[in-house]
């Protein structure tokens, strides 16, 4: 039987909350806190969504979303148009390649991985700003950022895993 | 690869992606307007019950402060009555006005490489590019970008930022540059120039963007021995700010009256 118009539209919209989920959590990263130097720091939500549908949903945000919801961080932050998008592409490539080892094994071993995916993206930050402004940066503040943001990991993962398994429809 | 040519195309100033990010900010602040909303009332509850609790401290200092100011207006009233008479001699026509907009701070920049804040009001309010941004303590920093109903504000911290002063007391000129610390540096002074902890910095007025004399911080003197800025605006908790259309300065002109002044025998 196929699907009515009702299912399809249903589907639709399911298929569309990582992606609305992503464009929130940029928006969330750019509210003023208001407590000192927080703002800096922050952890950086939208590499955590952006790791967690690539490994265990990939085909629910795809490349192009992925690149869109990087640039929007770009341009709301006021970071070099590209950067964000650039390396939550590269994220995004990395997590799919490596799904299977992080699919179906303890909660751990992608905690692990998203360490890896952290610092790397928190590196990679750093050495494209500083070549972008020619100009050596104080590194601390984005070790602070990434540390934040793998601490903060596992209560994402909650929200998005209860996202996926409720809200999306599964395949 | 995408991303590479884009971050090519920001640094030469592009005017394409120029328009787009400031459409794009244009569409989203609203969006972040209401987001920050809530953050702001918990942020006045978490305020409120801190000072309830010091309340009568606040009193005591604030009856203090007013003596003290009290002595002050004193003063700025023989000030100004002084300055009215020495303007007619000089027959000095005092520059226009200047016109400001308040503006909420909806938006602070998430980046650990970016110190900026993007504000709900732009082009239909009077906002341009180039207009200082203050706070009731002192300069926060300079429109960027301004949309139609938003704007981003560079702030001075920020790495990109450059702004001509002046050391309050001995006059020295030098550039404050912004590098994405809490203290933005005072390069360029003269070889032989001093400054000390606590100097007051103000805004020279060179180079057009910004009116003399607003005030910007005071000197910290680092470990390294480099003299660095403490920014009287607090740029880590913005809520609200001032940008200021300063009617352009134009040099003084020596007065026709002073040639004619007679020369007493």
């Amino acid at each position: 039987m196929s699907p009515t118009l009702s299912q399809q539209l249903d589907a639709l919209a399911r298929n569309l909350i990582p992606a609305a989920l992503g464009i929130l959590l940029v928006l969330f990263s750019t509210i003023p806190y208001s407590l000192p130097a927080f703002g800096a720091v922050a952890p950086n939500f939208v590499l955590m969504a952006v790791f967690y549908w690539a490994v265990f949903r990939s085909d629910a945000l795809s490349p192009i979303t992925v690149f869109l919801i990087g640039l929007l961080q770009d341009i709301l932050i006021g970071t070099p148009p590209g950067l964000n998008a650039a390396i939550l592409v590269l994220v995004r490539t990395f997590a799919v390649s490596q799904n299977r080892v992080f699919r179906g094994k303890s909660f751990m071993v992608l905690w692990f991985g998203f360490v890896v995916v952290g610092l790397s993206a928190a590196f990679a930050e750093w050495l494209i700003t500083a070549i972008y402004h020619l100009d050596f940066l104080d590194p601390r503040l984005v070790l602070v950022r990434a540390a934040m943001t793998i601490a903060l990991f596992p209560f994402l993962v909650w929200l998005f895993s209860w996202t996926h398994q409720k809200l999306l429809p599964q395949n | 690869m995408g991303g590479a040519a884009l971050m090519v195309l920001g640094r030469t100033d592009n005017a394409i992606v120029e328009r787009v990010s400031v459409v794009v900010v244009d569409v989203f602040a609203p969006m972040m307007d209401m987001l920050s909303r809530p953050a702001a009332t918990v942020r006045e509850g978490v305020e409120t019950a801190r000072e309830l609790a010091y309340l009568r401290d606040e009193n005591v200092r604030l009856a203090r402060e007013n003596q003290r100011l009290l002595g002050w207006q004193e003063s700025a009233r023989h000030l100004a009555a002084q300055n009215e008479v020495l303007q007619s001699l000089l027959a000095y026509s005092p520059p226009a006005e200047a016109r400001f907009v308040t503006a909420r701070v909806v938006g602070d920049s998430g980046g650990v490489f970016v110190r900026s804040a993007i504000v709900n009001a732009g082009a239909s309010v009077g906002v341009a590019k180039g207009q200082a941004a203050i706070t009731g303590a002192g300069l926060a920093g300079r429109v960027a970008q301004a949309g139609h109903r938003s704007a981003r504000i560079l702030l001075i911290t920020d790495i990109n930022s450059r702004v001509p002063v002046l050391v309050e007391s001995s006059r020295e000129r030098a550039i404050l540059a912004g590098d994405n610390s809490r203290l933005p540096r005072l390069s360029f002074l003269p070889a032989n120039a001093s400054v000390h902890t606590g100097d007051r910095i103000v805004t020279s007025g060179h180079g057009g963007v910004f009116p003399p004399g607003l005030s910007v911080g005071r000197v910290v003197i680092d470990s390294s021995g480099t003299p660095r800025v403490e920014p009287f605006a607090q740029l880590d908790r913005l809520e609200f700010v001032r940008l200021v259309d300063f009617p352009r300065v134009e040099p003084i002109q020596t007065p026709r009256t002073a040639r004619r002044a007679p020369t007493a025998p």
